[in-house]
Formats: C-alpha cells, sequence, structure tokens
C-alpha cells in the first residue's frame, strides 16, 4: 500500500493505491482462479473515521483512490484497511506531512 | 434462561443505538448483497436499466434530481482498465457510483464520516462504452450526474 497524504490549509488530501489484482469474477474465471476483489476500505486519524468505502471488481487493479477531510492534520497518522471478498485484510499506516 | 436471554439483547441493542452514527460501520457488501448482484444488460450499455435498479436498491428509490453532484470523467477512455473518475458532492451523507458497461451496475458506496469532504478520486473498469453515473444523498433528496464514456477497446479506435 502507497499513501500519500499532505495537510493542505484547512484540510487534508489522501492519496493512495492498494496492491491487489482486482479480479472480477469474469476475470478470475478465465485465469482459473477465485474471483479477488477489495470489498470494503476504511482510513482513520486519531481513531476518528475519514473514509468509509464499500467496493466492488470495478474498480481497476491496483486501485487508486484520493479523498480529502476536513482539518489540518500535519504530523499525525492515518491508518488505512482493506479487506476482499476472500477474508484477507491489510493496514497501512503513514505520516501526514 | 428465556429471561436472560431477553435482558442481554436489549443490552445489546440500546449500546447499539447509543452509537453515534459516525461511528457505525456500514460494510454494504455485507449489509446489502443484492446491490452487487443488480445485472446492466451488456449487450445495451447504453440502457440504465441496471443503474437505476441498483440506485433502487441501495437508496430505496430512483427518484433523483439534477445538480449539486459534480462528475469528471474522460469523454474517451483509451483504456477500458483504467478509467480515472472525480466526484463531489457539498454535504452529501452518502455517495454511490455506478456504470453501465460491466455485467454489474455497482462500483463502490461512500459513506460519508462526519470529518471526511465528499471530494474524490478513483480509477474504475468499462469493458465498454457506457455511462459512468453518481448519486449523492443530500437532505433526504437523492441528486445524480449521468456521463458518457467511450471506450476505445484494445487502442484500435472505434
Amino acid at each position: 500500500m502507497r499513501i500519500k497524504a499532505k495537510a493542505k490549509g484547512d484540510y487534508t488530501e489522501v492519496k493512495v493505491m492498494f496492491k491487489h489484482p482486482m479480479l472480477s469474477y469474469r476475470e478470475a474465471k478465465k485465469k482459473g482462479k477465485k474471483a479477488d476483489f477489495i470489498t470494503y476500505v476504511t482510513a482513520t486519524v486519531d481513531n476518528e473515521k475519514v473514509l468509509e468505502v464499500s467496493t466492488s471488481q470495478f474498480l481497476s487493479k491496483n486501485p487508486y483512490m484520493k479523498f480529502k477531510f476536513k482539518g489540518n492534520a500535519k504530523g499525525k497518522e492515518i491508518v488505512i484497511t482493506w479487506v476482499d471478498l476472500l477474508g484477507k485484510t491489510k493496514t497501512g499506516k503513514a505520516k501526514i506531512k | 434462561m428465556e429471561r436472560r436471554k431477553f435482558l442481554g439483547l436489549g443490552a445489546g441493542a440500546a449500546a447499539l443505538f447509543a452509537l453515534p452514527a459516525g461511528l457505525m460501520a456500514e460494510n454494504y457488501r455485507k449489509t446489502l448483497p443484492a446491490l452487487w448482484k443488480v445485472k446492466n444488460d451488456e449487450k445495451h450499455a447504453d440502457d440504465e436499466k441496471g443503474v437505476n435498479e441498483a440506485i433502487k436498491t441501495l437508496f430505496g428509490s430512483d427518484k433523483t434530481e439534477e445538480g449539486k453532484v459534480h462528475l469528471k470523467a474522460p469523454a474517451i477512455a483509451e483504456n477500458g482498465a483504467v478509467v480515472p473518475v472525480s466526484f463531489k458532492a457539498e454535504g452529501a451523507k452518502r455517495i454511490a457510483l455506478f456504470q453501465s458497461a460491466d455485467p454489474e451496475a455497482a462500483v463502490a458506496v461512500f459513506d460519508i464520516p462526519e470529518k471526511a469532504i465528499p471530494d474524490y478520486s478513483v480509477r474504475i473498469k468499462m469493458q465498454q462504452t457506457g455511462h459512468v453515473v453518481v448519486v449523492a444523498e443530500i437532505d433526504g433528496k437523492l441528486y445524480k450526474a449521468d456521463k458518457v464514456v467511450k471506450v476505445t477497446v484494445g487502442g484500435c479506435g472505434g
């Protein structure tokens, strides 16, 4: 997971890229694999939620997301977690610049 | 035994209701499995029937108004595997993203936490030319933005 988080005045902007094949049902069938894609992502700063999204197989491979939240969170840590269809989960952390 | 069960349930329910809305996690994959199964008509990707059905499944209504939602998507996407899409809707409680090009209509549902700014960019897959649709729930009303993205398959135009 690659995270770039930057405080910009009165808000903070986060760009994140997840490493994930995002195999749709059809793509998986062609490859003889199980469908596997990220289904749910959350992000928190100071234990407060700043992102919550449920996702489908139609996000691109290695999905990219940009989102914003209120407040200048410079120096704080952002924690981003995803869950995929197979129940796998991954958490990434980054310091907000 | 029955009584204890009942009491336990009551306490659990009370605790659940006591949580502020912002802390209640909503994973729509778990709470609304039907949403992700709503099919598009792949042979008629211009048809938004699947998208409208998915909107209704999620929001309980497909009655939408214009405005308040800003959607940015390319008019022509050379690579359907990576189509950049941005959208924002001030004051939105929920924003959902759909398309009419793939086997199913739903792409993503954003619940907007109190601290979040409803302004997002993602990259999506489109197997053919079709509509990209964003619906935002603002003050109990639904607002929709709709854009056609032309997908040139295999980079050979079309």
